[in-house]
Order: C-alpha cells, then sequence, then structure tokens
C-alpha cells in the first residue's frame, strides 16, 4: 500500500524539520499530475539520518538507485555524509534532497514555504512561487509542462485570493 | 493579454483541462492528497496487472516443458 500521506505523517511525529517539494507539493497546490514519489527537502545531519531511519525501519527503506537495494538502515555507516537520499519504502518512493536547484538550501527554501493543514498536523511546503523556478530549473519536458500548469494555478489563486498567488 | 489570463491560456494550450483544475482548487489540500494517493494506488495496480499479464504470455523456455 503506497501512502505518501501516512509517510509525511510519520516524518511530522518524529519532529522531523522538513520541507514538501516536487510532484507532491504540487498536487498540493491543486496540480492533476499522479506522481509516484515524495520528494523532501531536509538538512541530512546525523540527527536526522537517525530520525528517518527509526521512523522508515519497518517499512523497509532501501536505496532504490543502488544495483543491490541496499538497507538504508544499515547503509550509508556512520560518519559518512550524505547530500542526497533516494529511497522506496514498503509505503512509497520517498527522495530526501539538502538543496533544490533554481531555489537554494533548505533554509531559503523554508523561509519562503507554506504551512499547510493536514490531518490535524501542521505541514511545510515549498512556495508555489519556488516550485516554479524548480520545476523550470530542472528543465525537462515533464518538468516544464508541470510549471505551466503551476503558473494556471497560482493565476487562478491570485484571481481568488489577491496576494496567495505568483508573479505568473 | 495579461499575465495571469496569459499563464492560463498557456496551460489550456498545453493541455491541461481548465475544469479540472478548478475542481481541484475547490478542494482542500488533504482532500486533494487523499485523491492523489488513490489515484496512484489505481496505477500502480494497473501497472501490476499488465506485469502478471506479460509474464503468463512469455513462452514456457523448453527446457523446463
Amino acid at each position: 500500500m503506497q501512502s505518501f500521506s501516512q509517510l509525511l505523517q510519520r516524518l511530522a511525529d518524529a519532529g522531523l524539520d522538513f520541507v514538501i517539494v516536487g510532484g507532491y507539493a504540487a498536487v498540493a497546490y491543486g496540480s492533476s499530475i499522479v506522481t509516484r514519489d515524495l520528494d523532501i527537502c531536509a538538512v541530512l545531519t546525523p540527527e536526522n539520518v537517525k530520525t528517518l531511519r527509526r521512523t522508515l525501519a519497518d517499512a523497509h527503506p532501501r536505496h532504490r538507485l543502488t544495483h543491490k537495494r541496499l538497507s538504508f538502515l544499515r547503509h550509508p555507516g556512520a560518519g559518512q555524509p550524505l547530500q542526497n537520499l533516494y529511497l522506496e519504502t514498503d509505503i512509497g518512493v520517498i527522495d530526501v534532497l539538502s538543496s533544490i536547484l533554481g531555489v537554494g538550501d533548505f533554509d531559503r527554501l523554508r523561509s519562503q514555504a507554506e504551512t499547510l493543514e493536514v490531518g490535524g498536523r501542521e505541514f511545510r511546503v515549498i512556495s508555489i512561487d519556488d516550485l516554479i523556478k524548480a520545476k523550470e530549473a530542472l528543465g525537462r519536458e515533464r518538468d516544464l509542462l508541470a510549471a505551466k500548469e503551476l503558473r494556471a494555478i497560482a493565476a487562478k489563486r491570485a484571481q481568488r485570493e489577491p496576494g496567495t498567488g505568483s508573479r505568473a | 493579454m495579461d499575465p495571469a489570463n496569459d499563464a492560463i491560456e498557456q496551460a489550456r494550450r498545453a493541455g491541461f483541462d481548465m475544469d479540472l483544475l478548478e475542481t481541484n482548487l475547490a478542494l482542500t489540500p488533504e482532500e486533494r492528497w487523499r485523491q492523489h494517493d488513490t489515484a496512484l494506488e489505481f496505477v500502480l495496480e494497473l501497472q501490476q496487472a499488465r506485469m502478471a499479464r506479460d509474464a503468463k504470455l512469455q513462452p514456457t523456455p523448453p527446457a523446463a516443458r
């Protein structure tokens, strides 16, 4: 059973400081595009890695870009620096990124993020302006298409509630 | 055309359904995520069904007959 909502609830309950980015952030704003992975931005300190391991342990997290699907619970070993994590778990695929191309690092992202209340919990979501920048910086066909939809969403948001849209 | 209407027109031309977008915007973020997760679950079930069908269609190797 894939459930990004469940993954997010677990991370929030564990106290991990993170910002939701990527396609699932776009869905939160109203995008109609289905995404197969949950992307979050967080600083991968040893403490945060420990939190992630503890939180995901029973969902068997594995490094999905490694040939043998190495377990995240054992790899990498202590003291090895991490920039990004690309994991698959029993409840969904999750990527943990320490910075976002075209936008910046976690602190930059967090400073502009929107806070959404879902299921009684508060989640930080990359701002729609930053999300558009990130999609356009990636430059792939599908990301540029997603950016077009996000620009339309931002425009409609601005029409409904002035001050909430982007500069679209 | 003003920038907002231009953005909407560009999305329409790119193939996005503006009525669907309006429907999504009327939902709460929680409802959007729930709807997305249901759609993803369905996509993955279809993918598994297709893989199972393809596996059945594979010819049995002679040694295994």
